[in-house]
């Protein structure tokens, strides 16, 4: 096996140069950030910018997404370049997914997968270049984890999709360009039979926005009154949305994998190395040493499990459950560092306070650590995904659904 | 980047599977492990035939002169039995220790018979059942004339009835860890095996020992001997417990399948599946931090953190695996007869043997962040 993440052909080594160096340019004065930008939700308006701004220009030279053809926006670049871009990243403590603060990373691949030739040329280059923010839209108030109970209703009429009905707990705290959502697109249907997905522009009329105050931020509800949807923003035809679903919720569902470490150690780490109780540092504590051991080793199984589901997603050859158990284990993980953090530093991991730590703020990954569990389907869902693919209790195994 | 094995591993790994099979069925495994009989010599003579004695050493001393992770994915196999035997204490890390440490006249008589499996010596390391280190190693070694005599006993040496000789860790007068070859056949030299929830394990006593000077292979660098020995060798024996994690983990998926309770399978239950997942986490986390650690001894870039990593990893991994499993398995998963104890009471062995994950994450964090004693140094200054 080899885990070499840097190991260059003559090709990528060159690559690599030319990113290395066009980071350290384009990095230059928002060092301090680079952490900030792997807590994407964080309400914070320079950080905001600097992640809208950064994507822009990775956008514009294609390496957002380096693996799209370059026809939709992206570079036409292999699996190898992708990962220079990823792990030369990483050294800012940024990825791919988190320098990007919409949740195109999981859209672009599916409508790539689904679209027709028109929708991938007209859909995918704003979103792939890093222009547009889009939200997913599933959740119905009636219940979230049962994806497939989707009531709001998508009746064609003519040229257009009515849509009517109301979604809770999507996006975040800045305006959406697009809505990717999830709609039933015949009511007379079976379950699992009925569904579409709608790439809807959300300044069409009849949409309302309304905010949800959240323990991980701001959410929101959409309510969706008679809105008129062009048809052809119907991805994946009428009817098949459950199967575009599976896609969907495969990349959601830790299937994607990543490179590049959380550093959340190291923060910690500097933290009690500054730290000074009695005179001696936090970190020559033995206690202090055993929680931050036990995070280190958490987060670095982590790391080991993104770097299996990148590897299997990328060779075309999806683990067949490395996605429900990457997440489970992620997030269990998240509320344990939460405990862990208070443990380590008391009240200062309660503070929203910056001067604790010139950018982390350990706060917001404390009071995360419970708000995260749910996002995109709860521990449960994860769980049952898991058992499915496993094959546990039933004869056969549920095949993990091929991502791009 | 490439998560995948070599054909060369996949080769090696079937022949270990098929060997596994044909030679630790089941049924005998089982009463093995519940009547302590785990040394089986027919199944140590024939893996020696096989070439899985020594891999790690180079030719010319008897070895297939393997990559780590060659030798693991062998060492994955025999954990999936679990094959009981000093596969590990003397194939690999006695085997380490003479090359790490040995004269050269001590490499060329004892490792070539280490791996013909003629030799047998087994390391013997701390005193007491508690705590793993230099600090635990009390058992004296005392010059004698042109000789040394041993004095003292060792609590809990893994594979101990195996064992043709020992590799004992002493203290010297002047306190520094001396390494010297024990005969079984010494005057003074008994084995208790411990009765309880352990396996393979004994009390080996030494009560002034003599011995030879040719007995000894370090004279006072013993405790850096055993580290280097024990940096290339602790990352296989964690792959011996990873393939036991898969094995209890596809040998539970199973059960969930084919038990009926309730009138359905119990893998229908979402606790039942719960426990399955949680098993897996551990499986998982234990394989990748494994072979990871392989990979960086393979590459030649620094390893021991990985490797302390490693071991905390997998043998927690190993022991909560089971407890995953006996969740799963509830009552049946109890009988001695079933495979899942044997894993039980090996994995809760291998938990203690040569650190627990406690003692092994403090090790990790000490080289990654060495704590400076310069504020005791200014004290001690001041009361002088
Ligand atoms: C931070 C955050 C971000 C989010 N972002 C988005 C977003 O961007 N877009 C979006 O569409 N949605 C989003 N959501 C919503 C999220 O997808 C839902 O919260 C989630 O799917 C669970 O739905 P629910 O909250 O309605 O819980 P419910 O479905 O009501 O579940 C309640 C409880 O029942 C359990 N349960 C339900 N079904 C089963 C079952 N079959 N077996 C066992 N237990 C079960 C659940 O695990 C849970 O414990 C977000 C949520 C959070 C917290």
């Amino acid at each position: 096996m080899d885990f070499n993440m840097q190991a260059d052909t003559p090709e990528t080594s060159a690559f690599r140069k030319e990113v290395r160096q066009w980071l350290q340019e384009n990095m230059r004065g928002s060092e301090k950030l680079r952490w900030s930008a792997s807590w994407s939700t964080r309400e914070n308006e320079e950080e905001y910018r600097f992640r809208r701004n950064l994507a822009g220009k990775l956008g514009k030279k294609g390496w957002l997404f380096p693996m799209f053809p370059v026809e939709y926006g992206g570079a036409g670049l292999t699996i190898h370049h992708q990962t220079v871009l990823e792990t030369e990243l990483a050294e800012y403590g940024l990825s791919l997914n988190h320098v990007f603060y919409t949740i195109a990373r999981i859209v672009a691949p599916v409508i790539l997968k689904w679209g027709t030739e028109e929708q991938k040329r007209e859909f995918l280059p704003p979103m792939v270049r890093g222009e547009i923010s889009v939200w997913q839209v599933l959740t119905e108030p009636q219940g979230g984890s049962d994806v497939a109970n989707c009531q709001t209703r998508a009746i064609r009429d003519g040229d257009r999709y009515v849509v009517s009905g109301q979604k809770v707990m999507v996006g975040h705290h800045k305006p959406p360009d697009f809505l990717w959502t999830l709609v039933c697109t015949d009511p007379s249907r079976p379950r699992h039979e009925n569904l579409g997905w709608l790439h809807i522009p959300a300044n069409l009329p009849g949409i309302t926005i309304q905010p949800m105050y959240m323990m991980m931020g701001l959410k929101n509800t959409v309510f969706f009154d008679g809105v008129r949807v062009p048809a052809k923003y119907l991805v994946g035809d009428e009817n098949n949305g459950w199967r575009v679903a599976n896609t969907h919720l495969e990349l959601e569902h830790g299937g994607e994998g990543r490179v590049g470490a959380d550093p959340l150690v190291e923060r910690v780490v500097e933290y009690c190395q500054k730290t000074k109780i009695a005179g001696m540092p936090l970190m020559e504590d033995d206690q202090v040493r055993d929680t931050i051991a036990d995070m280190m080793i958490d987060l670095n199984t982590l790391r080991r499990f993104n770097q299996r589901n990148y590897w299997h997603r990328h060779t075309r050859n999806p683990h067949p459950y490395g996605g429900a158990q990457q997440r489970y284990f992620q997030r269990v993980m998240r509320l344990r560092n939460g405990e862990r953090l208070q443990r380590i530093m008391g009240c200062d991991a309660l503070v929203q306070d910056l001067s604790v730590h010139e950018v982390v703020d350990f706060e917001y990954a404390v009071r995360t650590g419970p708000g995260q569990l749910h996002g995109g389907g709860t521990l449960d869902t994860d769980r049952l995904v898991f058992a499915r693919r496993v094959g546990l209790g039933r004869p056969t195994k549920e095949k993990a659904p091929e991502t791009i | 980047m490439d998560l995948r094995l070599t054909e060369t591993q996949e080769m090696f790994k079937k022949v270990a599977a098929d060997f596994v099979r044909a030679e630790v069925p089941a049924h005998l495994m089982t009463q093995w492990y519940r009547t302590k009989e785990t040394f089986r010599p027919e199944v140590y003579r024939k893996a020696a035939s096989l070439g899985w004695l020594g891999m790690l050493l180079p030719e010319e001393y008897g070895g297939a002169e393997t990559s780590f992770t060659d030798c693991a994915t062998v060492f994955e196999e025999l954990g999936r039995g679990p094959v009981p035997g000093p596969f590990f204490a003397a194939g690999v890390l006695a085997a380490q220790i003479v090359f790490a440490g040995g004269s050269d006249e001590q490499k060329k008589s004892l490792l070539p018979a280490i791996c013909k499996g003629g030799s047998i010596p087994i390391p013997a390391i701390t005193d007491k059942a508690a705590g793993w280190g230099a600090e635990a190693v009390e058992t004296s070694l005392t010059r004698s004339g042109s000789g040394f005599i041993l004095d003292g006993s060792k609590r809990f040496v893994f594979d101990a009835e195996a064992a043709t000789g020992f590799i004992v860790a002493a203290r010297t007068e002047i306190g520094e860890i001396a390494l010297v070859l024990v005969d079984r056949a010494s005057a003074g030299l008994s084995i208790k095996p411990l009765v309880g929830f352990t396996v393979s394990a004994a009390e080996v006593t030494f009560e002034k020992v003599r011995l030879s000077g040719s007995s000894v292979i370090t004279a006072s660098s013993g405790w850096q001997v055993l580290s280097a020995a024990l940096e290339k060798s602790l990352p296989i024996l964690c792959a011996y417990q990873v393939g036991a994690c898969q094995e209890i983990f596809d040998f539970t998926a199973e059960y969930t399948r084919t038990r009926v309770v309730f009138g359905q399978p119990i893998g229908r239950f979402q606790r039942v599946q719960d426990h399955c997942v949680d098993l897996s986490v551990h499986l998982d986390a234990a394989r990748y931090a494994t072979y990871e650690a392989l990979w960086r001894l393979d590459s030649g870039l620094p390893a021991a953190a990985a490797v302390h990593e490693a071991k905390a990893i997998a043998s927690e991994g190993y022991y909560q695996a089971c407890n995953y499993a006996h969740m799963v398995f509830a009552g049946p998963g109890t009988d001695y007869g079933h495979p899942l104890m044997a894993h039980s009471v090996l994995a809760h062995t291998l938990y203690q043997y040569l650190g627990t994950p406690w003692h092994h994450k403090r090790s990790m964090m000490d080289l990654l962040y060495p704590i400076s004693w310069i504020p005791l140094a200014g004290c001690l200054a001041l009361s002088l």
